[in-house]
């Protein structure tokens, strides 16, 4: 049977790639080969900028409601499809079914707050700023923009972005990730459905090319991208040099304290068991490094929990029920975290549970699947503790209090997330002023911010001025023209 | 076998809603002296299945901790055999659907007490559908 070969969507067609490069992409829990995906070129991506930009002068005259009522089109399509979308997702990337699905709702809810952009992006205005003077700002889009998707939230990081850039007027082009292409594809025809008018938005499917391709056209206003700190800081100095908009969302090694008094209920591990190996570890809002305080005793009775629970993580495709954690997404990636997992115990970390010892949950291959793995006696200058991992790797760190646990997270380069575990409030209140990361969580393992709140970040985890989803994203999408009126 | 993630207790929960389901309209049928709170019932648990779906669909969010949230369920513990022998007269469906009702009612407990903070709506709807089983074993009682 031959193989299906993904195509790109552009003006409304879907229409084959100019290249002779593709790229196959396997499902990770069974070994099959699912698809290719072309790996477009500069005419590709010369062509979808084109129709978005013919596209966008009537698409910003029609009116903002009419607008939004694509989007809810969009979402009634979306729900109808809720399930499919979901298997595609766990399909391609490995990740379980309900992460998949929360995947998925995550990203109607996105269509769901940029269809209420007729009160988004409303400008303000002041009477008589000098006397018989009025002055007001009118928040107008600019143009083409375009999103860089990742590999680890192929459905949802998309929609970060597209459903507010073109709910604000804007024209749209995604460049879906190279190693998981088809919930894109997938979206799109949804999109194909709702029958937007022809270049409003466009997907490309491709890598670095395609990428440098958006970044370097001129008439491409604003680049978002999701991805690693190397990557991002190269896309951000290059979308600096060619005077673009940018939203880089990048890396991250986030802490979790857990202070001596924290609760140590089901709950709160069920809480840091996701935190840390949901979506196998590769997402940028897990837990990497555990910063535990307090005495041996406190000490020894968490982690043997901790120990304990990840140890009974079940192991497999993602498609059976029964699975917690599904395979990481591609075998280069087992092979590099298991060179993580070397480092770790040649830098003198204690390796207590090794995810190299596979346990999996019916018959999958091996080939990219880890159990989770957990370090102890790690020390922050470690490079355990200080390099991302983007897998099921825990990292177990020491701290004799609070203020010491809060001058380790600021050593650390990233400032992604970082939570607590406590019941003392001025604990509590301590860590969410003074820790230097974009999301913080009380009590809570994962801090993905809801999509009417801006998703937070700071130092090499965020580059940019504003950040993805909520208002944030709106301005991002906007500029306000200022008018200033006085009549003789 | 073990429920540990949502997905799987979703799929046990449309399992036992469509037997018990089925078990108020097949014995409906055959003891009309039950016909109307049997199929009122048999309704009922169609619309506790779809309610429990639109809730789980509703909610659940990539930040949920819906694979870690059921330790220690067990679908062995709420099998119930959902038929009765051919010749019983009308008090031995009362029984069994008594049983049935308890069953189902113990297993949306210990689910709700079990994902109780970690699953938004989820545990809360399971109580109320606990409620009615219970609600449900006393008018059989009365029956």
């Amino acid at each position: 049977m031959a193989v299906k070969k993904l195509q790109n969507f552009i003006n409304g067609e879907w229409v084959d790639a100019s290249t002779d490069t593709f790229v196959k992409i396997i499902n990770p829990a069974r070994g099959n080969l699912l698809c290719e995906a072309p790996m477009s070129t500069k005419a590709d991506v010369d062509a979808a900028v084109k129709a978005a930009q013919d596209a966008y002068p009537d698409w910003r005259n029609t009116p903002p409601v009419a607008r939004a009522r694509y989007l809810h089109r969009l979402i009634e399509l979306m729900e109808d499809n809720f399930n499919e979308l979901s298997i595609v997702q766990t399909t391609e990337h490995g990740k379980t079914i309900d992460e998949s699905r929360g995947e998925t709702r995550r990203g109607i809810e996105m269509m769901e707050v940029a269809s209420g952009i007729p009160s988004l992006m409303q400008g303000y205005n002041l009477e008589d700023i000098a006397h018989g003077i009025d002055e007001y700002a009118i928040n107008q889009p600019l143009g083409v923009f375009c999103c860089i998707a990742p590999f680890n939230f192929p459905f949802m990081v998309p929609l970060w972005f597209l459903p507010f850039a073109i709910a604000c007027g804007n024209t749209f082009v995604v460049k879906s990730s190279p190693r998981t292409p088809m919930s894109q594809v997938e979206l799109f025809k949804l999109l194909e459905e709702v029958d937007l008018p022809p270049g409003v938005v466009n997907l490309v499917n491709g890598a670095n090319a395609s990428a440098e391709a958006l970044m370097d056209h001129p008439q491409v206003k604003g680049v978002t991208f999701v991805g690693s700190t190397p990557v991002g800081r190269y896309i951000y100095k290059k979308c600096g040099e060619t005077g673009k908009r940018v939203i880089v969302q990048a890396g991250a090694k986030n802490y979790v304290v857990i202070m001596p008094d924290a609760v140590l209920e089901e709950a709160t591990m069920v809480s840091l068991l996701a935190s840390f190996f949901g979506n196998a570890g590769q997402r940028c809002l897990s837990g990497a490094n555990l910063l535990v305080v307090g005495d041996d005793a406190a000490y020894k009775r968490f982690v043997d929990r901790f120990v304990e629970g990840a140890a009974n993580i079940r192991v497999g495709d993602g498609l059976d029920e029964s699975v917690q954690m599904g395979p990481v997404q591609n075998a280069e990636s087992k092979q590099r975290i298991i060179g993580v997992i070397e480092k770790g115990v040649a830098e003198g970390a204690k390796l207590t549970l090794d995810g190299r010892n596979l346990n999996l949950v019916g018959d999958v291959p091996e080939t990219c699947f880890l159990n989770p793995s957990i370090f102890e006696n790690v020390t922050p200058e470690m490079s355990l503790a200080r390099e991302e991992i983007f897998g099921p790797v825990a990292s177990v760190v020491r701290a004799k209090d609070l203020d010491e646990a809060i001058g380790i997270i600021h050593d650390n380069p990233y400032g992604n997330a970082s939570s607590i575990f406590t019941n003392n409030g001025k604990w509590s209140r301590q860590f969410q002023h003074d820790v230097n990361a974009g999301n913080i969580g009380i009590n809570v393992g994962i801090v993905a911010p809801m999509s009417f709140f801006p998703f937070g970040g700071r130092k090499d985890s965020f580059f940019g001025t504003l950040h993805g989803q909520g208002r944030d994203v709106v301005r991002f999408f906007t500029d306000p023209k200022i008018v200033i009126t006085r009549w003789f | 076998m073990k429920l540990n993630t949502m997905a799987g207790v979703m799929s046990f929960v449309s399992e036992i809603e469509n037997d018990s389901s089925l078990f108020y309209k097949t014995y409906a049928e055959k003891y009309p002296e039950l016909e109307s709170v049997f199929l009122s019932w048999n309704k009922e648990n169609n619309k506790f299945e779809k309610n429990i779906k639109r809730t789980y669909f509703g909610v659940i969010t990539d930040t949920l901790e819906s694979n870690y949230a059921f330790q220690g369920l067990d679908t062995d513990d709420y099998d119930v055999d959902m038929k009765l022998p051919v010749d019983v007269d009308a008090s031995e469906a009362i029984k069994k659907a008594c049983e049935i009702e308890e069953t189902i009612g113990n297993f949306y407990l210990k689910a709700a007490q079990l994902s109780e903070g970690h699953l938004a709506d989820i545990p809360r709807l399971f109580r109320k559908i606990a409620k009615k089983r219970e609600e449900r074993c006393q008018s059989l009682g009365e029956l």
